[in-house]
């Protein structure tokens, strides 16, 4: 076959081009890179890596330039693209999603096998202030926001592998479509409710005297065993500190990055962003869960401490009790009030319980 | 089926654009998006060299895999494509793609970014071939009309060639072999080192 005769002579004179080529095919671009790539053809002919390196470094090299303006046109191989892909497509998919599934087993498990927390006591009727309003429009701005922000941010993170196969590729796109936009719209509500929430909770929420105690002790709450505790107990704390302030935080900082392209930043810089935000925003949901379990069928009287601001006496007795006997010193703790029975009628009446 | 590659000769390239411009001028792309540059090494200093760099259609194409929609798709000439209707403009694919192919023109404040406008190797789109639909969204399908991509047809020095590979390894191999030099094809280790997905599945 002369085709075949003609690639056997290509390929032995590319092999013998190996060793007779001394010059590069490019040169170095910097003059450093010149040097080092003349040493390289001295000690490893034909081999460019100095000058392929280069390429991917076009953004540091003002030698290496394109007539195209934008972020990085002048860069020809950014090869951080694949580890990105890597590990987006990898461990934070696979692991995250069955981080998520699994808390929500354990969660299930909780609720089925053990049941909600009772209040052993009979409620007294006597009503005492726990939140007031302006915290309680700062939780829930921050809540609701982030309920939203987690749902479409889970919808992009695992849409493909869960939603396309159900709904298909036309529905979904159009889910997230509307994700990816309302995600980008309520993140901004998002970030500033929960500056003013750490701001305004954080008093609360410092370490106190009984809370090595309460975390060595906690858990005995699902045996219907309460530790006393300050106006949080240390899992609150914990979940206020690791949840809200630092991965919040970190998922709003990397979420601003990712948001406002036009600040001209770097493909590695948002790669990096989206991993740490992919990474804390699965772990926040999935400590979030724990969170909105425990306020809602969890704890029986939580979700109305929240919702309505005032809790029974004998809830704030049986789970605070060190808030509850300074609330009843009267010294003007937050939150707070003389326990009332007029309370409980006009809360009751105010929100048709 | 014939596999189509593109393929960008340093050694030949002279930056004069014309690639650049004949695809701009085919597809009639709105201004500020670019599916084809041309990057200049050393610009100003011995050794220059340019190189012409567009989508290079991968076998394992990173921004198919990334795509939150899956709005991505291979034709059975390997050309990599894509859904505009699907597309939700995330700028994932600009992240993950090497060769920064991915354009997204600027929608609305902010910088939002709008559907996500790559270059086609001249092959249009899921829409019918040669429909205005296709056309307004993707450009002309140069290939569905027996041709090949415009900017390499257009190339004044043949620095740039696109068709089947075969054909084309064959006529960088015989320049190699006659100039003595400049043996790096460039852009491919990376766009088609990696064993090909199945062509027009959808993974």
């Amino acid at each position: 076959m002369p085709g075949e005769r003609v690639f056997m002579r290509g390929v032995a004179c590319l092999c013998a081009l190996q060793f007779m080529l001394a010059a590069p095919a490019l040169a170095g671009a910097a003059d450093g890179d010149s040097k080092e790539q003349a040493q390289r053809q001295a000690t490893q002919p034909l081999n460019n890596a100095p000058v392929w390196r280069d390429v991917r470094g076009g953004d540091v090299n003002r030698y290496q330039t394109t007539q195209v303006r934008g972020v990085e046109t002048n860069v020809l191989v950014q090869s951080e693209g694949e580890i990105w892909r890597q590990i987006r497509n990898g461990p934070i998919t696979v692991y995250g999603g069955w981080l998520l599934i699994a808390i929500c087993a354990i969660i299930a498990g909780i609720y089925y096998g053990k049941g909600a927390i009772k209040l052993h006591e009979k409620p007294s009727g006597r009503m005492v202030e726990r939140f007031n309003s302006f915290e309680r429009i700062a939780h829930w701005t921050m809540g609701i926001s982030f309920c939203v922000l987690g749902v479409t941010g889970l919808i992009i993170l695992f849409g493909r592998y869960l939603v396309i196969p159900v709904l298909g590729y036309t529905v979904f796109s159009w889910l997230a479509i509307l994700s990816k936009n309302v995600h980008n719209f309520v993140a901004p509500v998002f970030v500033v409710s929960l500056l003013v929430f750490i701001v305004i909770y954080v008093k609360d929420n410092l370490p106190e005297k009984g809370d090595l105690a309460w975390l060595a002790k906690g858990w005995r709450m699902f045996a219907g065993e309460h530790m006393p505790s300050g106006r949080f107990n240390a899992g609150e704390k914990v979940w206020f500190w690791l949840g809200v302030v630092a991965l919040c935080l970190v998922v709003s900082a990397t979420g601003l990055i990712l948001l406002f392209p036009n600040f001209e930043q770097g493909r590695l810089l948002m790669q990096q962003a989206n991993v740490i935000h992919a990474i804390a925003g699965v772990l926040v949901i999935g400590f979030s869960l724990g969170h909105i379990y425990m306020g809602t069928i969890g704890v029986e009287g939580a979700y109305e401490n929240m919702r309505i601001g005032y809790t029974d006496e004998a809830w704030a007795r049986e789970h605070h009790e060190y808030w509850y006997n300074e609330v009843m010193a009267g010294k003007g703790v937050a939150g707070g009030s003389a326990p009332s029975t007029a309370k409980a009628v006009s809360v009751k009446e105010g929100w048709k319980l | 089926m014939a596999r189509m590659k593109f393929l960008s000769d340093a050694e030949r390239c002279i930056e004069c654009n014309g690639c650049v411009t004949a695809c701009k001028q085919e597809h009639e792309i709105p201004w500020g998006v670019n599916r084809r540059r041309v990057v200049t090494l050393n610009d100003g200093v011995p050794g220059e060299k340019s190189i012409s760099v567009a989508c290079m259609h991968c076998s394992d194409a990173p921004c198919m895999a990334v795509c939150p929609v899956d709005c991505f798709y291979k034709t059975s000439e390997g050309v990599v494509l894509h859904d505009k209707d699907l597309c939700i403009g995330c700028g994932y694919c600009f992240y993950a793609c090497p060769f920064g192919a991915p354009q997204f023109p600027q929608d609305g404040a902010f910088g939002l970014r709008g559907k996500m406008d790559k270059c086609t190797f001249c092959a249009g789109g899921p829409e019918i071939d040669h429909s205005p639909a296709e056309f307004r969204k993707y450009g002309r399908n140069r290939l569905a009309e027996g041709k090949l991509p415009a900017c390499a047809e257009m190339c004044s020095t043949k620095a740039l060639l696109g068709g089947d590979a075969d054909v084309i390894a064959d006529i960088y191999r015989n320049r190699v072999l006659k100039r003595g030099k400049g043996s790096e094809i460039w852009g491919w280790g990376t766009a088609y080192g990696k064993p090909a997905k199945q062509p027009g599945a959808k993974s």
